[in-house]
């Protein structure tokens, strides 16, 4: 998991990127189709499921996460992590239990869960395609 | 600060003297019985330890730790935060240093220091894992696995994965409190999910003599362990009942107690009637939908989410103050409720009122305060500190029986 090679980024970037964030997690990856994005799902054997949701235009506008371990953010959001780490540093009070949401106008992410169960999400909202639905994001 | 340690050792030593008097005069009249163990102790709601003053809504104890086997090489740790939404005790490595208290780590197979990098939701915590003899109350568990915060680096450095994704939270500011006390519905922080991965997860790891660490599974027994479940008896779970704050914008202190055991002893019996008791998952949670929507979130009660930690972009959020990212509604209390369902077969529902106020308008110095609430992101429903205030509320360890009751549950 240790994230020494440079590699593209998954949220806005193309899907290729989706087979560096696999080998990286050494999971499997499986594709879901609907009308208006695909789902690339790359899950561990331990139980860390990554899906990466891909527009018909091959970018990948949303990454959602889950499981007993957090996956690599700085890969899985890219450019984006900065942002984020950000928004982390400035939680004020800060907490151990803190859950993070950061929503920008083109930026949305959010962070929580606890042991046994880590959860979140990130997205492009002006990147979301016709008929997609937030909900759909998980 | 001063009066407020006074107060708190003085109510720590309290309970004691009654054990010693309850102790005798069981001894004289009923020779036969086992006398009962002490199992309730003080839990307090105040503004922190003298490092990191000003926190709202942490529930503090004190702990008793020793050196393995020793009956003097002990200290009482104060404000250890109790929280009910994860396992194990987690002690920060330099206020033991100034208790006087060294504890070893643990080694795995290859004689490596095994250390632990946890994710928490503000943050990763980092250091070796070691054991420790635990009381608390009349209660001891011998041996226990803990986690030492390596908050002055005394030991191998984090690998790069931790804390790479926010921040490394392994001192007494980070935390608000000298350690966290996991006293969540299982026994162990991971579980089977660090024990046997082909792909270990990043939580355990092995470090060598060179500062290297790699990740590592870790066997049901040696990862960190919520003590209760070591407790010779009374170990199937806690009740935790805590008053509400008396002044709705803040009390500064507010003392409630933790009782250890559920339907194992004459004070902590499950009630006949008007118990709700939520099953949990293997996640530890039930699901949770708010109000009158139609996703089924999952959901806990955890006493170390400082407030009600859900999702609502209709409420208005706080963008300036000490609260900035909570909520802040117009028109303030704002009414709310969610409706929880207890995972799987159980399948209990029961409907919860709530209020969200903004709290701004907090006592200045109150650190108790009922009515916070927070963005938690829209993938989950937390029932954070606000939810214990005027509950009593059972947590049910994975596996353990009392009452006719199996955990893992949550029950008020």
């Amino acid at each position: 998991m240790l994230c020494v090679r440079t590699v593209s980024a998954a949220l806005g970037g193309n899907s290729t990127s989706i087979i560096a964030d696999s080998l990286e997690m050494q999971g499997s990856v499986h594709a879901y189709s609907s009308p208006q994005f695909e789902i690339q799902e790359i899950t561990t054997e331990s139980g860390v499921r990554v899906r990466e949701f891909v527009g018909r235009d091959g970018l990948v506008f949303a990454v959602a996460w889950s499981g007993p371990a957090e996956p690599n953010l700085p890969q899985l959001l890219g450019v984006h992590f900065a942002l984020y780490h950000q928004a982390r540093l400035a939680q004020a009070p800060p907490g151990l239990h803190r859950a993070l949401r950061l929503a920008l106008p083109d930026l949305v992410i959010e962070s929580g869960g606890h042991m046994r169960a880590y959860r979140g999400r990130a997205y492009l909202p002006m990147h979301l395609p016709a008929g997609a639905s937030t909900a759909d994001l998980q | 600060m001063q009066i407020r340690f006074k107060f708190a050792l003085l109510s720590f030593s309290a309970p004691a003297l009654l054990a010693a008097c309850f102790g005798n005069n069981n001894a004289a009249t009923a020779p036969s019985a086992p006398s009962p163990v002490l199992n309730t102790m003080a839990v307090m709601v105040d503004s922190g330890p003298a490092a990191a003053t000003g926190q709202i809504n942490h529930a503090y104890v004190t702990v008793k730790v020793c050196s393995p086997g020793s009956q003097t090489l002990c200290a009482y740790i104060d404000h250890v935060l109790l929280d009910t939404g994860s396992w194990g005790l987690r002690l920060v490595g330099s206020v033991l240093a100034a208790n006087g208290i060294a504890l070893n780590a643990e080694h795995d197979a290859q004689n490596q220091t095994i250390e632990e990098c946890v994710t928490f939701g503000g943050g990763q915590t980092w250091g070796p894992v070691a054991l420790a003899d635990i009381s608390m109350a009349g209660e001891v568990a011998a041996g226990v696995p803990v986690q030492i915060m390596d908050d002055s680096a005394a030991g191998a450095p984090p690998p790069a994965t931790c804390g790479a994704n926010g921040t490394l939270i392994n001192d007494v500011s980070g935390f608000g409190a000298n350690g966290v006390l996991g006293i969540g519905v299982f026994a162990q922080d991971c579980g089977a999910a660090c024990v046997a991965a082909a792909t270990p997860l990043p939580i355990y790891f092995g470090c060598g003599g060179a500062g290297v660490c790699t990740a590592e599974n870790v066997a049901l027994a040696a990862q960190v362990t919520n003590p209760i479940a070591m407790f010779a008896a009374d170990n199937n779970g806690v009740i935790i009942n805590l008053p509400n704050p008396q002044n709705a914008n803040g009390d500064a202190t507010l003392s409630g107690e933790i009782t250890f055991g559920i339907a194992t002893q004459a004070d902590n019996a499950l009630p006949l009637t008007g118990l709700t008791l939520l099953a949990a998952d293997a996640n530890g949670e039930f699901s949770a939908t708010y109000n009158g929507g139609t996703t089924a979130l999952p959901a806990l009660l955890d006493s170390a989410t400082d407030s009600y930690a859900f999702d609502d972009p209709s409420i208005a959020v706080c963008t300036a103050g000490d609260f900035i990212g909570y909520y802040c509604p117009v028109v303030s209390p704002q009414s709310l409720f969610a409706v929880n369902t207890g995972a799987g077969a159980n399948g209990a529902v029961s409907t919860v009122q709530f209020a969200v106020a903004d709290p701004n308008a907090l006592v200045v110095g109150a650190s108790a305060l009922m009515n916070l609430g927070g963005g938690g992101g829209s993938t989950s429903f937390t029932w954070g500190m606000p939810f214990f205030y005027g509950r009593k509320i059972f947590i049910g360890i994975d596996q353990r029986s009392g009452g006719g009751f199996t955990g893992p549950y949550y029950a008020y």
